[in-house]
């Protein structure tokens, strides 16, 4: 079982494949570095998508040799986004990344019914791998990036692609806490009811191999000591590998918060698409992007 | 002037006569320990309403000499709490303190309105946090008592809370309304109350504060993110107060600052005629010492 992110990239190092890589608009430093370090330790190949020369110049301000990449001319973020997800999905790259194209722009394609990479009647959902130094080992949340407020159907999806990478893991039966404020159901929270129904789904063995609790708080979920304490009965038993959040605005200040108050480090990846894609936000370090990119080649 | 740490409370509170506490159904092990203490401190002068022979069992337990201590007798739960509500409204003490009753029993009776603490105001929950990577301690509301705050409700909450840090020395304390993301989205209500706030504060309808929102979590702790994402803010990166759009948001993040986080925290109920000092049993002993401690500092 995979504890740590430096053992996910020990363990896709060990698979003796090089991933290719497409970039879409690979002109910013953070993201050229940390594909460059992916294809330093063996395990990708990067095709760099975007102005050439702006590309080697930026190679060259990093001390990076741009011959170790394969680089595809495009004249516009749009035409790079264009290229990368076509590449991808015509099987010449095995992911595809963003760079500094626009989210909105690199995700419309991503989406595209005739030229994108979604599988099909899938949702698209955001799973991450997040390493805490007060935790034990990884906590999988989801979705701390795309959709606002998902509804049962949504919810079930977004455990589905959570158990799936839970497992890639080497996790056999991952544990699944159902967050909210409270152990207790109310009528008051939106997301009981959802969690009544998928407990009762899981019970009847709708969902692979899991252990599902909900709603539970973070205590529960998380502290073994604070389901002593309270003498809550859950199978969870605070030990969850899987935190899935009722909404965005409640799981976005989570890792927000526990990245810069509690030294925490991450990899997420798109989930729901023919091919694994990783979009990050331009803010985040070399460090979570390399990260993202060999979690990418774990799940590819 | 601005808190860098809970310990700097004392300060506020060696400064003024010494508050008494009084604890309802006081023979109760978890809170009474942390009364004895700050009893010890000389930060409150406590008031032990409740099943004598039970507390005087506790202190002894704990080491102390029930000599000097004042305990009415009052083995019924009910009348404890009634008595203990009675002592405050009628200005006998300072501070309420929950000890062996439900939180809404003695909230119920808290909001009698005949002999309760109503002042007209919502009641709303505030936790101040000391984190180790932020420069000073930062203040986070509602995450205990309003499950899903309208707009109304959240200018009481954020009145409430203005109020607090105006008695505790912030001149004009720095308000985040806290959104997943900073664009006013007309899909996401937080990120529109969020919006109007800030406007309300501009045409000085919220007074006493600096409001800014909607901000990422990121954003309102982080200077660093701000810039990145190119917000000009005179809050972000140095937020003293961050309001919550609803109790899961807020619960979530206050647990998972302490859990994974290891922050400090006190917390206190606002908007009744005193503070009320509510823990819960999960609570570190530390943590409602703490809390007794805000409660003397924010008395008046």
């Amino acid at each position: 079982m995979i504890r740590t992110l430096d053992q996910m990239v020990e363990k896709v190092q060990s698979l003796n494949r090089k991933h290719r890589i497409a970039v879409a608009w690979a002109l910013d430093a953070n993201t050229v570095i940390a594909v460059h370090e992916a294809v330093i330790r063996g395990f990708a190949q990067g095709i760099l998508i975007g102005d050439a020369e702006g590309i080697k110049s930026i190679c060259r301000k990093a001390g990076i040799d741009h011959r170790l990449f394969i680089l595809t001319d495009a004249g516009n973020e749009a035409a790079a986004a264009i290229e990368a997800v076509r590449m991808t999905r015509s099987g010449e790259a095995d992911i595809v990344m963003k760079g500094l194209v626009g989210t909105d722009i690199f995700l419309r394609e991503v989406m595209d019914k005739n030229r994108g990479l979604m599988l099909p009647g899938s949702l698209m959902s955001y799973v991450c791998a997040l390493q805490l130094p007060s935790y034990h080992k990884l906590l999988f949340i989801t979705d701390p990036a795309v959709i606002p407020e998902p509804s049962l159907e949504q919810k079930i999806s977004m455990t589905e692609y959570a158990v799936g990478m839970a497992m890639r893991f080497g996790i056999k039966k991952p544990k699944i806490a159902l967050i909210s404020a409270s152990e207790k159901p109310s009528r008051h929270f939106r997301s009981s009811p959802d969690y009544e129904e998928m407990c009762r789904l899981a019970r009847s063995g709708a969902f692979a191999d899991c252990i599902m609790d909900g709603p539970l708080d973070i205590f529960l979920a998380c502290d073994r000591k604070s389901v002593e304490i309270k003498g809550v009965e859950t199978p969870v038993n605070g030990d969850a590998d899987i935190l899935l959040f009722p909404s965005l605005e409640s799981s976005n200040p989570f890792y927000k918060g526990l990245m810069l108050f509690a030294g925490a480090e991450l990899a997420g990846i798109i989930r729901g698409t023919t091919k694994p894609v990783i979009v990050m936000s331009r803010s985040e370090s070399e460090k979570s992007k390399f990260y993202c990119i060999a979690l990418a080649c774990l799940m590819a | 002037m601005v808190l860098k740490s809970l310990a700097d409370l004392k300060n506020i509170v060696s400064g003024k006569p010494i508050k008494k506490l009084v604890l309802a159904a006081a023979q109760d092990q978890h809170s009474l320990g942390a009364v004895l203490r700050a009893w010890n401190d000389r930060i409150i002068d406590p008031i032990l309403v409740g099943d004598k022979e039970s507390i005087q069992n506790i202190c002894y337990e704990q080491g102390y000499n029930v000599g000097g201590l004042r305990i009415i007798h009052e083995p019924e739960t009910d009348m404890a709490v009634e008595l203990s509500i009675k002592m405050l409204s009628s200005k006998q003490a300072d501070i309420l303190m929950k000890g062996k009753v439900g939180t809404s029993a003695l909230l119920r009776s808290a909001l009698n309105k005949e002999w309760g603490l109503r002042t007209g105001n919502l009641l709303s929950h505030i936790a101040l946090f000391e984190v180790e990577t932020y420069h000073k301690l930062i203040a986070v509301t509602d995450v205990a008592m309003n499950i899903a705050p309208n707009l109304k409700d959240k200018i009481a909450i954020v009145n409430n809370s203005v109020s607090f840090l105006n008695r505790l020395g912030y001149v004009m304390p720095k308000v985040a309304v806290l959104g997943a993301v900073e664009m006013v989205n007309e899909n996401m209500e937080a990120t529109l109350d969020a919006a109007l706030l800030s406007k309300m504060n501009q045409r000085d309808q919220i007074r006493n504060c600096i409001i800014d929102g909607p901000l990422a979590f990121d954003n309102a702790v982080s200077i660093e993110s701000a810039q990145h994402k190119g917000i000009k803010s005179e809050v972000a990166g140095d937020t003293d107060l961050l309001l919550m759009p609803d109790i899961e948001v807020g619960n979530v993040l206050y647990k998972s600052l302490v859990f994974f986080a290891k922050a400090k925290v006190a917390s206190i109920i606002l908007g009744a005629q005193v503070p009320i000092v509510l823990t819960s049993r999960s609570d570190s002993e530390q943590a409602k010492y703490d809390s007794i401690l805000l409660a003397a500092a924010a008395s008046k």
